[in-house]
């Protein structure tokens, strides 16, 4: 083990940029996936015709795949049918798509707990049925999705690492390649990119837990 | 179910329509190669195509010690794939900075040499019948084998000195450890994760050899002098440069390069520079 020579400057230099890939293909997903999923998760449960079993295949057909297969995908077979994306933009792609159907799975799921005598209240004091679902539903819905949500998120972060396979430069990859320099590196290196990892996630569970203060 | 049905034909349409143009594109390329018939046209294209652009498109490793290996420090990729590419750049173009290194792992080579990404794989790729079905190889660039690594001065000094008492080293799901107990059989082999926990093994003293390409050993031996590869290598990998099928007239490129580099002698010095030792005749 060679601590000081695993943390020289340039591989610590090297390692953020690494974690920077890492956070900005995770945070791009997060936002587009979240906006997604509750898109697909309200029709879901809204249960609109046609709409609602087209996305109830979608979903469980990306949601039963490996995330892996889906990146290899989205990088290889896309371009064959002249969707060439870069690489970061495909991480962002496969990772949007696999995480919004598990986010819509679970937007289902937290609208589907919200009590039903809420929802005859709404109707029966004169609210539509979208009025119904905007002020009355989602919002209680919504405080039953924090905890998951945000473990879907940490998972998330995790799963860029899977992109390490596609080449794209994330925190892992960036380690790999630290790590081939010397043997000795191996144990110094693998500790600080689970530091890296386990910082950012344990950050993302405290806000999350301070949601939860905020909107029980 | 209507919606999807049609979705599906749209794409099935688009793709087709992408193959037209796709044709139209190569009869292009094939006129401007210009050859007199069909087969010439094709065959010059590629290296046409190359010399037009002005930069070789290479995938290599960037992860592999010796081979090919970013450096955090100063953002280059080193190695003896990167050399060779180097050489050939400069036979083509006559240049050996026309290069624009691509990463691949092992995964990715094949696909990105088939989507056209590169022009040809130079990264520890053993030829194999299986991957010949899928691309076209170069001669021999590296013959890798099966080899040994030891504690320098250990009773082990090759194959021939291993016993069935004799504690190997490995690594899991590699080929190495079937082929060390076919070689001699009743042996014990130690499993690890990977080559690094198996080298840490070998240091600690959990075992006499550690087994594996002698390219990986190399790679290790150069990091601890305290050890080194014993043996000729009695298996054989032949590494080659792998191009996109039916781009013949890079491989004969890729072939003339190698010749040459051969005979002038800077072969030999590439390969001391990197594995610290001239290649067995």
């Amino acid at each position: 083990m060679d601590f000081a020579g695993a943390f020289s400057p340039a591989n610590l230099v090297f390692l953020m940029d690494g974690l920077y890939i890492t956070l900005i293909v995770a945070f791009v997903s997060i936002i587009l996936s979240f906006i997604i999923g509750v898109v697909v998760g309200v029709i879901r449960y809204a249960e609109v015709p046609v709409l609602s079993p087209v996305m109830f295949f979608l979903v469980e057909l990306i949601r039963n795949l490996p995330l892996l297969l889906i990146i290899f995908f989205v990088r290889f077979a896309l371009p064959e049918i002249g969707i060439k994306l870069g690489l970061i933009t495909a991480a962002i792609a496969a990772l949007t798509v696999f995480e919004a159907a598990m986010i819509a799975e679970i937007v289902r799921g937290g609208l589907a707990a919200v009590d039903k005598g809420q929802i005859e209240a709404a109707r029966s004091s004169g609210l539509s049925s979208f009025q119904t679902l905007w002020h009355i539903v989602l919002p209680q819905g919504l405080r039953h999705m924090v905890p998951p949500l945000v473990s879907q998120f940490i998972s998330l972060l995790k799963d860029t690492s899977l992109a390490t396979i596609v080449a794209l430069p994330e925190l892992m990859h960036n380690a790999k390649i630290v790590m081939g320099q010397k043997e000795s590196y191996t144990i110094p290196i693998l500790l600080m990119v689970a530091l890296m990892y386990f910082v950012v996630n344990y950050l993302l569970s405290l806000v999350s837990r301070r949601l939860e203060h905020k909107t029980v | 179910m209507m919606k999807i049905k049609s979705v599906k034909w749209v794409s099935l349409l688009l793709v087709a329509a992408l193959f037209v143009i796709a044709g139209c594109g190569n009869n292009n390329t094939g006129n401007a190669g210009g050859g007199n018939t069909a087969g010439e046209s094709t065959d010059s294209a590629a290296v046409a195509k190359i010399k037009e652009r002005g930069k070789l498109l290479v995938g290599v490793k960037y992860d592999t010690r010796l081979f090919g290996l970013k450096d955090p420090a100063s953002g280059n990729v080193e190695g003896f794939d990167i050399d060779i590419s180097k050489a050939i750049a400069k036979h083509i173009l006559g240049d050996e900075n026309a290069i624009e290194l691509k990463e691949v792992t092992s995964k990715t080579r094949i696909p990105m040499l088939n989507n056209g990404e590169i022009d040809m794989v130079v990264a520890t790729m053993t030829i194999t019948e299986e991957r010949k079905k899928e691309v076209d190889f170069s001669d021999v660039y590296f013959q890798a084998g099966q080899s040994l690594l030891v504690k320098k001065g250990s009773p082990i000094t090759g194959l021939e000195s291993v016993t069935k008492d004799t504690k190997i080293l490995g690594s899991k799901g590699a080929t190495s450890i079937k082929n060390i107990k076919e070689k001699v059989p009743g042996i014990t082999v130690l499993e690890f994760d990977n080559y690094q926990d198996a080298f840490a093994a070998l240091k600690a003293g959990q075992g006499d050899a550690l087994t594996t390409d002698d390219a990986i050993l190399y790679g290790m031996a150069s990091q601890d002098e305290g050890y080194e590869v014993v043996g000729e290598p009695f298996t054989d990998e032949p590494y080659g440069i792998a191009i996109q099928k039916g781009n013949t007239d890079v491989v004969q490129a890729v072939n003339d390069t190698l010749t040459e580099l051969k005979a002038n002698g800077e072969y030999d010095a590439i390969y001391t520079k990197w594995i610290g030792k001239a290649p067995a005749k």
